[in-house]
């Protein structure tokens, strides 16, 4: 699904990099986690998958036909921006060129936002917004789901619910979701994958060998 | 007083620019760029003194203008990523460089005044003419890349995730501001034209609705304020930029109390 060689980038063009000769390969149906302390340069990972950016050396492919972009809530949504749950929704359909309508009303039925259409996404709670731009996401059923810290001013029962439909997804429709995460222990429970970003490199590890080499210590800050 | 042929030239212009400023203003107020609108109004005097200057059309002499200023801020957007309050500098400078050098150079055959602070007197059949293939074509534009200007002012990132092309876009919405200024001029003038692009849609934010509603209660708004402005300063016999921009603030002071008052109101009832 996606593929880096070599993968080095920085904004200026010059060392020190960001990201550093990454190899990698996220293969179909992966729930992939990627953590990392601030700054390591785990938005950049997501930028780079999503062409925002253009890698300094080496390359990144991605084979997916379509791709959902869930971007950090506070981004789009806590400007006071008026627009309505629908209209955010419908003006992406257009976009997308689908014509149903209809694509619009099932995309909040699915994160049970029906009885939300006519509000202004500034009005909503964060859990809400988050379930919104996830909607927005599947509406061009993507076979890749990108997110970029989805927990980020969510309250606790909406965490569960965002991370148990996000699972769901993964396990029953196959999407392949790759999640920058700050919320260990939501990437670590949900993941099938744990990428770890740092000085520039990354590894892959199982959610249950990053719990026993990290968790202890992140409780510990905690 | 519509008897007067002026007069009715004045209105119909008033007419498409109360519409075509506040659809071209509720982007650059939501986008942050309101002070663009102020330095592309400068740079329009620049295109009304070279066209003057070489005895053509100022309106069509604005616009291109405008639109290459616009163009320039867009292109300079990449050079300046951290300081792009230095490029509307920039391209002030430009703009009131090239009009004060042309006016105080004595080469215009005719007064720039009327321009800087409008005038009704001075619409001619000619400008209405030029006025209305510019608001008809622009609003068509924006009505055929409404969904994209949309998502591009909501969530950039969004929009190029789902293949919108946001620098071309860019580009074609300076051209529409560039529009919309050089139809304006005329009648608001150099100096109001800003507060004719934002403060409609500043009033029609205070209502808080959707963006559709915003649109159109921005070009109400615009329409009380351009329409009232354009009457009233007849009959006091001031000019119509300056007596505009004092109704679109009394109005949008207006709104605000108005807003006021009904929540308290509601406040008091649910209490």
């Amino acid at each position: 699904m996606i593929k880096a060689e070599n993968l080095t980038f920085s904004y200026n063009g010059s060392p020190p990099f960001v990201l550093n000769g990454i190899d990698l390969e996220i293969k179909d149906g992966e729930y992939v986690s990627v953590v990392g302390d601030n700054g390591c340069g785990k938005s950049t990972f997501l930028k780079l998958i999503l062409k925002f950016l253009k890698p300094t050396h080496g390359s990144i492919v991605t084979g997916a036909a379509k791709i959902g972009y869930v971007p950090q809530k506070s981004d789009s949504t806590g400007s006071g921006f008026p627009i309505t749950v629908y209209e955010m929704l419908n003006s992406y359909r257009k976009l997308l060129k689908i014509k149903d309508k209809r694509v619009v009303s099932e995309s909040l039925r699915q994160v049970g936002l029906s009885d939300f259409s006519r509000s202004l996404m500034g009005n909503l709670s964060g859990g809400q917004a988050q379930k919104a731009l996830i909607a927005r996401a599947l509406m061009g059923n993507p076979d890749l789901l990108i997110l970029d810290e989805p927990s980020a001013g969510v309250d606790i029962d909406s965490q569960r619910e965002i991370y148990a439909f996000l699972k769901k997804l993964n396990t029953e429709q196959g999407i392949t979701i790759v999640s920058v995460e700050h919320n260990l222990a939501a990437a670590i429970s949900n993941s099938t994958t744990i990428y770890h970003l740092h000085g520039g490199q990354g590894h892959f590890c199982t959610p249950q060998k990053y719990s026993e080499e990290n968790l202890g210590e992140e409780d510990h800050h905690a | 007083m519509l008897s007067y042929g002026f007069m009715q030239n004045a209105f119909f212009v008033s007419l498409f620019i109360s519409v075509l400023c506040p659809c071209i203003g509720v982007f650059l107020v939501l986008r942050r760029y309101s002070m663009i609108g102020d330095t592309l109004s400068h740079a329009s005097l620049a295109g009304i003194t070279i066209g003057l200057m070489y005895e053509q059309n100022p309106v069509l002499g604005a616009f291109i203008f405008t639109a290459i200023c616009g163009a320039l801020i867009e292109f300079l957007r990449k050079y300046f990523k951290k300081y792009t309050d230095l490029i509307l500098s920039i391209v002030l400078a430009l703009s009131v460089g090239t009009a004060i050098t042309i006016i105080s150079s004595g080469r215009l055959h005719t007064s720039a005044d009327s321009f800087m602070f409008g005038s009704i007197l001075t619409v001619t059949k000619t400008d209405m003419v030029m006025v209305m293939i510019l608001s008809v074509i622009s609003v068509l534009t924006l009505i055929f890349l409404y969904h994209q200007m949309v998502y591009i002012a909501y969530d950039e990132e969004a929009a190029r995730v789902a293949g919108v092309k946001v620098g071309l876009i860019n580009y074609v919405f300076f051209v529409l501001v560039a529009s919309a200024i050089s139809v304006s001029i005329r009648i608001v003038g150099v100096l109001v034209l800003s507060s004719m692009i934002a403060l409609p849609v500043a009033t029609a934010l205070q209502l808080e609705k959707g963006f559709m509603k915003t649109l159109i209660f921005s070009i109400v708004f615009s329409m009380i304020d351009i329409m009232s402005g354009l009457f009233i300063s007849y009959y006091l016999n001031v000019a119509p930029g300056g007596f505009t921009a004092l109704v679109s603030v009394f109005v949008l002071v207006m709104v605000m109390v108005g807003k006021k008052v009904y929540s308290s109101a509601k406040a008091v009832s649910k209490a």
